[in-house]
């Protein structure tokens, strides 16, 4: 139910009656010219309050004023990334950019529940002088891949953790090829350890690392790559390799790693959770504005459910006010031209013409739950049917294992998903997905893959017997062309 | 930079770097190890391999001993068959990262498939079924490469440098030319090596059955399906139709005759063995890291 919970935490119940009420209820929509602008000059400070007033309950030392980006320590076991990530606060709370974390507080991380899963990552804040991070330092693998695919926090770069005494090992090139699978395209590397390695060695290591991220498909060499001892900087020791060389570090995560585009700055997208008729003004759709400004005037689609449906957005409003502006957060409603209640359906995606895609075959890694996780106890097996959950609709989809024969309750896996209907879905969007009323797995997009032919649609409900056929007859047909 | 735990500055100083990265790059062995080895054997870069070889083994030794303590949870099982014998080990290691990486997994390669040798060695004149305990393991012989298995764990650790551990084994023996087949399968079903017979996943089953199929490849399927069915829907004993009834739930049910089959919901395991004239004689699954 948790699942359910989120993926639908748009709808407050709250927002929702206030809404129905605005909308449906007996307090006529008020549209006319003369009206929305003073309602407007009256509704803005409630809405600016509203900002306000999140902003002020933040705690003081983290200024939330600067750009946000996620990061997180990568690399081999024992090679320093949870003394490092000690240190960074270490260092910043002297200069009273963060709150300085004990190594033991960091790698005792209690253990926290995404969307039911339970995950062991330690979640840190900092400020540099020019942004505000989110650091995330994972214990082992199993929880890296967990809380990428839930995606508590995806990570917009990471910082590679190597110590110059081993240089890379095994597991130092495997997160980096599960990075690169996850879409983690920014990486800066810190060559840790230098206390107790030579110049010689180090630059030796900085070479075998730049080799391996251009092998794994990162730019090797021109990423910064910065030398010290974690330990040092933690201990306050040796300025120059300690303290300074953190500094260092996080100055090239300033520069190298890119702001992520805020949701506010993208193109307009709303989710439609509810769809309802207003006698003599017409259509009004609700839902949380995911992304960018709605205004007034603006041109607009819905896209969903195999259909794109152009309209113009008339009006917007949120609580019992006429807007001006809706920003990406906040729950509206919006006055839609041309548009039939009929026409539009929950789960269709209202979007900046030309913005979203309908789509109904794509590839996901997705992480089964346990038992205990809420799950089955049971394996999930290529071909079965289920439900995919994300944003506001929910659709029947088949699903394929491409490299396993079956995944096993707490594994995680790609797979390829083929919805009944064409939705909107873009690569890094999470869903669930459902048996009856068993949440079975929770995933991420990674791949759009290409349409599916009328052939390959209509046999997505047919049996085994069936596929198994036309499988044969494909075969057949290759093997003739040969 | 600083050399502050650096006792040996002035020697190294004399040596080559690039003698170093070349004998890391060759070897894979930590700078630190490369760099002793050439410390060690006055930079004579073939001695150095040598030694480093040599070392490899007290180094992991050494290892060892300072990782005793650390819990080893993950790993792999690994099955090896042949067609009297199958044997099934568990080897574990500390993090699922160590578990993918190859030196281990040839590790858990050799260790099943010592096993299976082991296990061949063993007199066999009715179905039998046995474990080795961990102490047990430690002391099979290692085929070709000769030494006791926890030699060569040793040397893993050293690689690896992690805390690694046998710990346990099954065997399933069937009396030469019987009608006793006999399966093995883990759960993912890989061979990612592709060297040998063996493979390793994070969950294995075998199974000894009776079947009258008129192809061998068709008992072959029918061995591999019941396995992947004991991995996944986990049984705990074969039941008798005579004597058991099937539980209500359906879900929760955990005698395998009377289990939903896992490639075939329509039929239960029992149906699918009626249908192939066939009967299971045995079975065990392991699943890494479970109390046992
Ligand atoms: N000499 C030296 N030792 C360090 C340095 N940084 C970390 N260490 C030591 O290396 C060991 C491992 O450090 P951790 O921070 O736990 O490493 P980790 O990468 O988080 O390890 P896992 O979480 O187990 O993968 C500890 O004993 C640290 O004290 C350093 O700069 N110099
Ligand atoms: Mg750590």
């Amino acid at each position: 139910m948790a699942t359910l919970n989120i993926i639908r935490a748009c709808s407050v119940p709250v927002f929702r009656h206030s809404l129905k009420k605005l909308l449906i209820g007996r307090e006529p929509f008020i549209l006319s010219h003369t009206g929305a602008n003073t309602l407007c000059k009256r509704a803005s400070p409630t809405v600016t309050f509203q900002r306000f007033y999140a902003v002020a309950t933040e705690k003081k030392v983290f200024q939330r004023d600067k750009p946000h980006c996620n990061v997180g320590t990568i690399g081999h076991v024992d090679h320093g990334k949870t003394t490092l990530t000690a240190a960074i606060t270490k260092v910043l709370s002297d200069k009273e950019l963060a709150k300085a974390k004990a190594y033991a507080d960091i790698d005792n991380a209690p253990e926290e529940k995404a969307r039911g899963i339970t995950i062991n990552v330690a979640h840190i804040e900092y400020s540099t002088d020019s942004r505000h991070y989110g650091h995330t330092d994972c214990p082992g693998h199993a929880d890296y891949i967990k809380n990428m695919i839930t995606g508590t926090s995806q990570m917009d770069g990471a910082i590679l953790v190597v110590a110059a005494t081993d240089g890379a090992m095994p597991q130092t090139r495997e997160h980096l090829l599960l990075a690169k699978q996850i879409g983690i395209n920014h990486m800066v590397v810190f060559i840790n350890k230098v206390d107790a390695a030579d110049q010689e060695m180090v630059e030796l290591v900085e070479m075998e690392i730049r080799e391996l991220l251009t092998e794994m498909g990162y730019d090797g060499d021109n990423l910064p790559i910065v030398k010290g001892s974690a330990l040092c900087a933690l201990e306050g020791k040796n300025p120059e390799i300690g303290s300074e060389a953190v500094m260092k570090l996080l100055e090239a995560v300033d520069t190298s790693i890119p702001t992520p585009i805020r949701e506010l700055d993208k193109p307009f997208m709303m989710p439609v959770e509810g769809v309802y008729s207003i006698p003599g003004r017409g259509t009004v759709v609700t839902g949380r504005l995911e992304r960018g400004t709605l205004k007034k005037g603006q041109d607009a689609e819905f896209v969903g459910h195999n259909k794109v449906i152009k309209s113009t957005v008339t009006g917007v409003e949120m609580f019992h006010q006429i807007l001006e502006e809706a920003h990406a957060g906040d729950q509206v409603g919006a006055l839609v031209r041309g548009v039939k209640r009929e026409d539009v359906k929950r789960g269709m995606i209202l979007c900046k013409p030309g913005t979203l895609k309908f789509v109904d075959n794509v590839e996901g890694q997705v992480y089964v739950l346990t038992k205990e996780e809420g799950g089955r106890s049971r394996p999930f097996m290529s071909f079965a049917q289920m439900q995919m959950f994300s944003k506001t609709w929910d659709m029947p989809i088949r699903v394929q294992i491409p490299d396993k024969e079956m995944i096993m309750p707490g594994e995680d896996a790609r797979l390829q998903i083929q919805l009944f209907k064409p939705m909107v879905l873009e690569q890094g969007q999470r869903f669930t997905i459902r048996d009856g009323s068993t949440t079975l797995g929770t995933g991420v997009i990674t791949k759009v893959l290409p349409k599916l032919s009328e052939v390959e649609r209509s046999l997505l409900t047919e049996g085994k017997k069936a596929r198994e056929k036309y499988l044969a007859s494909q075969k057949e047909k290759q093997e003739k062309k040969k | 930079m600083q050399r502050l735990l650096h006792s040996s500055a002035p020697l190294w100083a004399s040596l080559d770097k690039a003698m170093l990265g070349k004998l890391r790059k060759k070897t894979g062995y930590t700078f630190s190890n490369c760099k002793k080895a050439l410390e060690v054997c006055g930079n004579d870069i073939a001695k150095a391999e040598e030694w480093l070889h040599e070392q490899a083994k007290a180094l992991g030794w050494a290892k060892a001993n300072k990782l005793e303590g650390r819990a080893t949870a993950q790993g792999l099982v690994g099955v090896a068959s042949d067609s009297s014998c199958v044997a099934m080990v568990e080897v574990n290691c500390e993090t699922d990262f160590v578990a993918r990486n190859k030196t281990f997994r040839s590790l858990v390669e050799r260790v099943a498939a010592a096993c299976l040798n082991h296990g061949k060695t063993l007199p066999q004149d009715n179905l039998t079924k046995s474990f080795l305990s961990a102490d047990q393991l430690k002391t099979v012989p290692c085929g070709k490469e000769g030494g006791p298995l926890a030699d060569h764990v040793a040397l893993a650790i050293g690689s690896v440098g992690e805390n690694l551990s046998l710990r346990r084994c099954a065997l399933l023996q069937a009396p030469p030319r019987s009608a006793v087949h006999l399966s093995g399968y883990t759960h993912p079903a890989e061979n990612s090596l592709g060297v040998g017979p063996v493979l390793c996943g994070r969950y294995g089953a075998l199974v000894a059955f009776k079947a009258t199929l008129d192809s061998a490849p068709k008992t072959q399927i029918l061995g591999r399906q019941l396995c992947q069915h004991i991995v996944g829907m986990c049984p705990e004993r074969i039941g008798d139709p005579e004597k058991d009834s099937p539980n209500p739930d359906t879900d929760s049910e955990s005698v395998l005759i009377f289990q939903e089959f896992l490639l075939d919901v329509n039929q239960t395991v029992g149906n699918v063995l009626e249908e192939h004239d066939a009967s299971i004689l045995d079975f065990v699954r392991f699943e890494c890291g479970e109390a046992c």
